[in-house]
């Protein structure tokens, strides 16, 4: 569908259109010269005018006035007498040739409208046929790349020349990389800055070769086309262009507002999740703040009333408490910055022997008969890891099972082929089967609810062991209680150099 | 003589309690709210132990010490929010003498004090050369290290790096501090060698090297030798 054809194509129909002319010439005057003897000048006249009609159906306006005064030069040069000369001797033959001249001419100008009539009926449909084509398959794009590619498919087959079909980003800015030349580029955001058609009929900057035109409105810009070739009276191609616009314009903005609405329904998810987690926090942080405030105020009003044991064993309550707090605390923003995708690990290589032992530094102070026994298998390969996370992890492994446990505690780390495995095991009640996963989630608690707070810690802990690509597991153990194991991959181990 | 402390901390509640437990124990107790007070203060009367906190009003601490430590051997004590663990970490490799991390008990604060001063002056003074505790016996000098009065044999390379760390026992000393002492400046990217060597030396001194007495790891930012 080429409403202008190229220059080397204009040439060709040019030169053929003028070849037809002759041949059609040619065929008059031999069929005429065949039939010299039968008939009359009248008849050969009307295989002429014959040549005329079928040269203004099929060929342009000049080539068809060419041809009915060729036709009529021809009649009057071979078949009207005095023969072989362009002398007319007959008043009334010349009325004839003036006469038939007249029928060609009006007869080619006739043709000529209903061909470009037809021609203009063909195009329109062909465009209208586009545009639906174009709508029915927007409707099933699901990305902006979908949309352009299709938009640039129909630009590319509705117009002759390049187009250029680039789309805006949030910021309703043309991007730079889009390896569209920079005059190009110029053209389209000025389009889009004014938001209405620039180039040749459209009144701005007629001057130009191209039409450029805004996908969207003022305010509210998706993108931007370019399109060739353009003339300033080809109304209906650039209306056409306009159309198609419109439409991929459309399909934008729908994807657009689906995108913000799925963004406003994961947005309101999120603050669903996020109250749910803070009403659990606030009740895991009040809970110990009651106690210590209970304690601090007794103190400071009934002093003198209390004997030294009791204010020992309130100040000893505030201590703890405080303690627990700030336990809660670390576990509760540990979780939110394990939670958030943005967390970046400080990994460096780490002897995990070593955190073994700054960890039960810290907790054989809740541990007063040594109830927690290790073994750390030696030569243990380093990991590569985050240490505050794997203390933080094996802390609250070892802090939940003295809490939920009263008899011997197993702490194990040893390694296999693949992975560096630590495990903690109790002979407590254990966890039901069906709560096994569950524990791991936050504020999900096992049965155990007269104890408060693990709350997070448990959340941590897994999160710890998957943000080092490991894993953490619980099972059953065989004669009552619970392991909990994590397993670490083990990386290439670092070249050491070996001093003397 | 009565010590002087400089007590640089932004928050009221946490500086009269400082304050106030210091001043028990027999310390005159500046305080300041702000790194400019705190230089002000400085200029007039030079404290004995400056304890500072991270994170203040107007600015990072990492330049007071630099600017202290071009002419002064006063110790820093630094006191840091667990999050803070990277400044924390800049502020010891720049010449810092300590951290404790909030919250802390009135004795650890009281305790990291009391090795502060003790290794006040020891960049002028001759260094330690002799350590002791429990079991453990190390002489710098004689090079000699004994666990239970049974010679315990160290490698060129772990004998530098428990030497080192003799040398400020009871202080923390960092990762990047320990490489460039031990191995050159190039290799304080290392941390693998530590790790590596400092599991043989806990092999070789501790009765359990899992839940070890004197070598004693802090996470993420170095090690300290116990010393009580």
């Amino acid at each position: 569908m080429t409403n202008t054809p190229l220059p080397h194509e204009n040439r060709t129909a040019r030169v053929s259109g003028w070849l037809s002319v002759l041949a059609l010439l040619a065929a008059a005057t031999l069929c005429a010269m065949a039939l010299d003897q039968h008939v009359t000048l009248m008849s050969q006249a009307m295989i002429y005018v014959l040549a005329v009609v079928i040269a203004s159906y099929k060929l342009g306006r000049l080539e068809s006035v060419v041809c009915a005064v060729g036709s009529v030069s021809a009649l009057n040069f071979f078949f009207v007498p005095p023969r072989w000369t362009l002398v007319v001797e007959n008043r009334e033959l010349f009325v004839a040739l003036a006469a038939m001249l007249g029928v060609s001419l009006v007869i080619s100008h006739l043709a000529a409208g209903i061909r470009r009539e037809s021609q203009a009926a063909r195009q329109s449909e062909q465009r209208a046929r586009q545009l639906q084509a174009l709508s029915t398959k927007l409707v099933s794009a699901t990305s902006a790349a979908e949309v352009q590619e299709e938009g640039q498919k129909a630009l590319d087959a509705a117009y002759a020349g390049s187009c250029t079909l680039v789309l805006a980003d949030e910021a309703q800015t043309l991007p730079d990389n889009s390896g569209v030349p920079d005059a190009v580029l110029d053209g389209l955001r000025c389009c889009a800055r004014e938001a209405a058609v620039l180039g040749p009929g459209t009144g701005r900057w007629p001057g130009l070769n191209a039409w450029y035109l805004p996908l969207g409105d003022s305010g509210h810009i998706v993108g931007a086309a370019c399109v060739r070739p353009a003339q300033a009276a080809d109304t209906d191609g650039r209306e056409h262009a306009q159309a198609l616009c419109t439409l991929l314009a459309q399909a934008l903005v729908r994807l657009r507002l689906a995108a913000s609405v799925q963004a406003a329904q994961g947005e309101a998810q999120r603050h669903q999740l996020q109250s749910t987690f803070l009403a659990a926090v606030s009740h895991d942080l009040r809970t110990p703040l009651a106690a210590i405030v209970g304690a601090a105020s007794s103190l400071q009003t009934q002093r003198e009333r209390l004997s030294l044991a009791e204010q020992d064993r309130l100040l000893g309550s505030i201590v703890n408490e405080a303690a627990y707090l700030s336990e809660v605390t670390e576990n509760t923003l540990q979780f939110v910055r394990l939670s958030s995708s943005a967390q970046a690990l400080r990994r460096d290589w780490e002897s995990v022997e070593e955190i073994v032992g700054t960890v039960l530094a810290r907790v054989r102070q809740r541990d007063p008969a040594r109830r927690i026994k290790s073994s750390v298998a030696p030569g243990l390969p380093l990991l590569k890891a985050d240490p505050v996370l794997l203390a933080q992890m094996l802390g609250n492994l070892l802090d939940n099972a003295l809490k939920y446990s009263d008899g011997p505690i197993n702490l194990t780390v040893y390694a296999d082929k693949a992975a560096l495995l630590i495990a903690v095991k109790d002979r407590g009640p254990g966890v039901a089967e069906a709560d096994q996963e569950a524990i791991f989630e936050p504020y999900a608690r096992g049965e155990q609810s007269s104890h408060r707070g693990a709350g997070l810690g448990l959340a941590v802990c897994r999160a710890v062991a998957q943000a080092h690509g490991g894993q953490l597991t619980l099972r059953r153990r065989a004669g009552g209680g619970s392991c909990f194991r994590a397993s670490f991959p083990i990386e290439a181990q670092p070249l050491t150099r070996e001093l003397p | 003589m009565t010590l002087r402390v400089l007590v640089v901390e932004d928050d009221r509640e946490i500086r009269s309690l400082m304050q106030s437990s210091l001043s028990v124990e027999g310390f005159e107790v500046q305080t300041a709210a702000s790194l400019s007070e705190a230089r002000a203060l400085l200029r007039h009367a030079p404290p004995d132990v400056i304890i500072l906190d991270l994170g203040l009003p107007d600015g990072d601490g990492e330049l007071l010490v630099r600017e202290l430590r071009q002419h002064r051997t006063v110790p820093v004590i630094v006191v840091s929010a667990r999050h803070q663990e990277a400044q924390k970490i800049a502020l010891l490799d720049a010449g810092a003498d300590d951290y404790l991390t909030k919250p802390f008990s009135v004795a650890e604060l009281l305790a990291r004090i009391r090795v502060a001063l003790r290794h006040r002056g020891t960049a002028l003074a001759a260094a330690v050369t002799v350590h002791a505790l429990d079991d453990l016996h190390i002489d710098l000098a004689a090079h000699r290290v004994q666990r239970a009065g049974e010679p315990v044999h160290l490698t060129p390379t772990e004998f530098k790096l428990l030497a080192r760390l003799v040398r400020s026992a009871g202080r923390v000393v960092t990762h990047r501090q320990l490489l460039a002492d031990v191995w050159g400046a190039e290799f304080t990217g290392h941390t693998h060698y530590l790790r590596l060597y400092m599991g043989q030396l806990r092999a070789k001194i501790e009765r359990d090297p899992a839940e070890p007495r004197h070598l004693l790891t802090e996470t993420g930012v170095g090690y300290r030798l116990a010393d009580a």
